[in-house]
């Protein structure tokens, strides 16, 4: 029990500039407490997010990665979102084919307004992947 | 429609003659096909006409060499081909073109696309180093339909798409027992091409029919057994990584792909290349680090990019010089993400890619969904 508790997740979390990273700043406001081991990396758009860059902080370490972006309807490029949404099912269906652990991806749109729904995403996607362990990816010297 | 002309004869001269007769009567003004070479170990395709085919032209080649899709893509590069062209290709490689057309990789205009009731194709290197005569004897007994190839490759023998189906022309193969072969019209302009053709009316394709339905029921089970087994043994990291060990980076792969087809491939670019620094820390992180790295991650990373168009013609596998089992792994991910949009590439050309697709609502098993909450506010 008390190894699991040492282990902090490095987790990767994408945002995009107009809804996800909004979500946070929204959190702040609100002083909300969420899990400060996540990495949170800013993009244009999550339709910006090619499963490459997933793929590749999975490889090199990431023990998570989640997805923020603006709800379906409300991207401030149209259709990035949905782009996003059907790059990720591909990439899951992908790890989920080679057995991979593809609950490591996680995708959950977060509005402006939300800080309370992206801070539970954070503290409920960290919870998930403490219980999950260290991704074997990350310590295999032969990728 | 007519339902398709019955040709009595030898297959491969049949289909010459035709061909011969269309240059002829300059309803086509040329031919892409392969080619035998002049060693005669191999093929290559030509693009030929004025007034007659080459002579070592074969309609029906035992190996696939360069991919046709790429062919015809090199063709219309900068454009389309101003005269009505004839392009013999192989059932994956009729797909691949359809895909590239999607993309706006091959200009479709004033091309008549043929294809035919694929036997299957021999590993590149079987046929290069082996005995070229005898195994192109062995692939002319397989032509009718009845018997199966023998030890093609590994795509092949789980072939469930083995026909031109959406074609011009169909040359149908399957259940003519290498008596003869029909001239299916797929399209309008088939129809008007074959007007005129020698042959007889038929009456006899459901033969064919039944052929191709036996065979794809047969396929199909087959297919889905064997990437089935296949998965077992490549699941996890360790046994994928285990598979992939043989890998040489070189990335031929890639490049016979008729779907990759970015001029500029992110896995050959600037982005992946690091400091030794960087390579140092990784090393450190992993305890040793494979060299050249990212084996992984180019090849999940371009499985994301195009498996749901891959068309299973097993290209890369026989560009691979390590043998690596590429094209089954691809065969097995197309499988899976083609899946998830009922997406099969190649089926029809007003079906978009996946990619290129929009939708409001859709997909709602790949998000998480909101439901236990944390903080108060």
């Amino acid at each position: 029990m008390d190894e699991k508790k040492e282990f902090t997740p490095s987790i990767i979390y994408g945002l995009c500039s107009w809804c996800g990273t909004g979500g946070s700043e929204t959190a702040g406001a609100m002083h909300l407490q969420y899990a400060d081991n996540i990495r949170p990396f800013r993009v244009p758009c999550t339709g910006a997010i090619d499963p490459v860059y997933i793929l590749r902080a999975l490889i090199e370490g990431a023990d998570g990665f989640a997805v923020s972006g603006c709800h379906p309807g409300d991207c401030h490029f149209d259709s990035g979102n949905y782009r996003a949404r059907r790059r990720i099912a591909v990439l899951k269906s992908l790890l989920d084919t080679f057995g991979l652990d593809s609950e490591r991806v996680l995708l959950r749109w977060v509005g402006h307004g939300e800080g309370k729904r992206f801070a539970d995403t954070v503290n409920e996607f960290n919870d998930y992947i403490k219980e999950m362990k260290k991704n074997p990816l990350a310590e295999r010297r032969d990728t | 429609m007519i339902k398709g002309i019955w040709v009595e004869g030898p297959v491969k001269k049949g289909v010459l003659d035709f061909l011969n007769g269309l240059l002829a009567e300059k309803k086509i003004k040329a031919v892409l096909m392969p080619a035998k070479n002049k060693g005669g170990d191999s093929y290559a395709w030509f693009l030929m006409g004025k007034d007659r085919l080459l002579e070592s032209a074969d309609p029906v080649p035992p190996v696939m060499t360069t991919q046709g899709a790429n062919v015809v893509s090199y063709l219309t590069k900068k454009g389309p081909v101003w005269e009505k062209t004839a392009v013999l290709l192989r059932p994956c490689e009729y797909r691949a073109v359809i895909e590239l057309a999607k993309i706006k990789q091959v200009d479709l205009t004033n091309l008549v696309l043929i294809s035919f009731d694929c036997p299957g194709a021999y590993p590149l290197e079987k046929y290069v180093n082996g005995d070229p005569e005898e195994l192109d004897e062995s692939f002319e007994v397989c032509l009718g339909g009845v018997v199966e190839l023998d030890g093609p490759r590994n795509v092949c023998a789980i072939c469930h798409r083995f026909t031109g189906t959406g074609a011009d022309i169909e040359i149908g193969l399957m259940g003519g027992e290498g008596k003869g072969f029909w001239l299916v019209p797929g399209s309008k302009q088939g129809e008007e091409l074959l007007d005129g053709a020698v042959g007889s009316e038929s009456d006899n394709i459901d033969v064919r029919e039944k052929a191709i339905s036996d065979r794809t029921i047969a396929r199909e089970t087959k297919r889905n057994n064997t990437l089935d087994s296949f998965q077992e043994t490549v699941m996890g990291p360790e046994n994928l990584l285990n598979t992939l060990s043989a890998c040489i980076n070189c990335h031929n792969c890639s490049r016979v792909c008729p779907i990759c087809f970015c001029r500029e491939c992110y896995f050959d670019s600037k982005a992946l290349s690091s400091e030794a620094d960087n390579m140092l820390q990784r090393a450190q992180r992993k305890s040793g680090l494979r060299l050249p790295p990212d084996l992984l991650l180019f090849h999940l990373g371009r499985m994301s990019h195009m498996s749901v168009s891959c068309v299973s013609c097993g290209a890369c596998e026989d560009a691979c010089p390590a043998n690596v089992p590429v094209s089954m792994l691809f065969a097995l991910a197309g499988r899976n993400t083609q899946a998830v949009f009922d997406y099969e590439p190649g089926r029809r050309l007003d079906e978009a890619i996946p990619h290129t697709v929009f939708k409001f609502e859709e997909l709602k098993d790949f998000e998480t969904p909101y439901i236990k909450e944390y903080s108060k506010v």
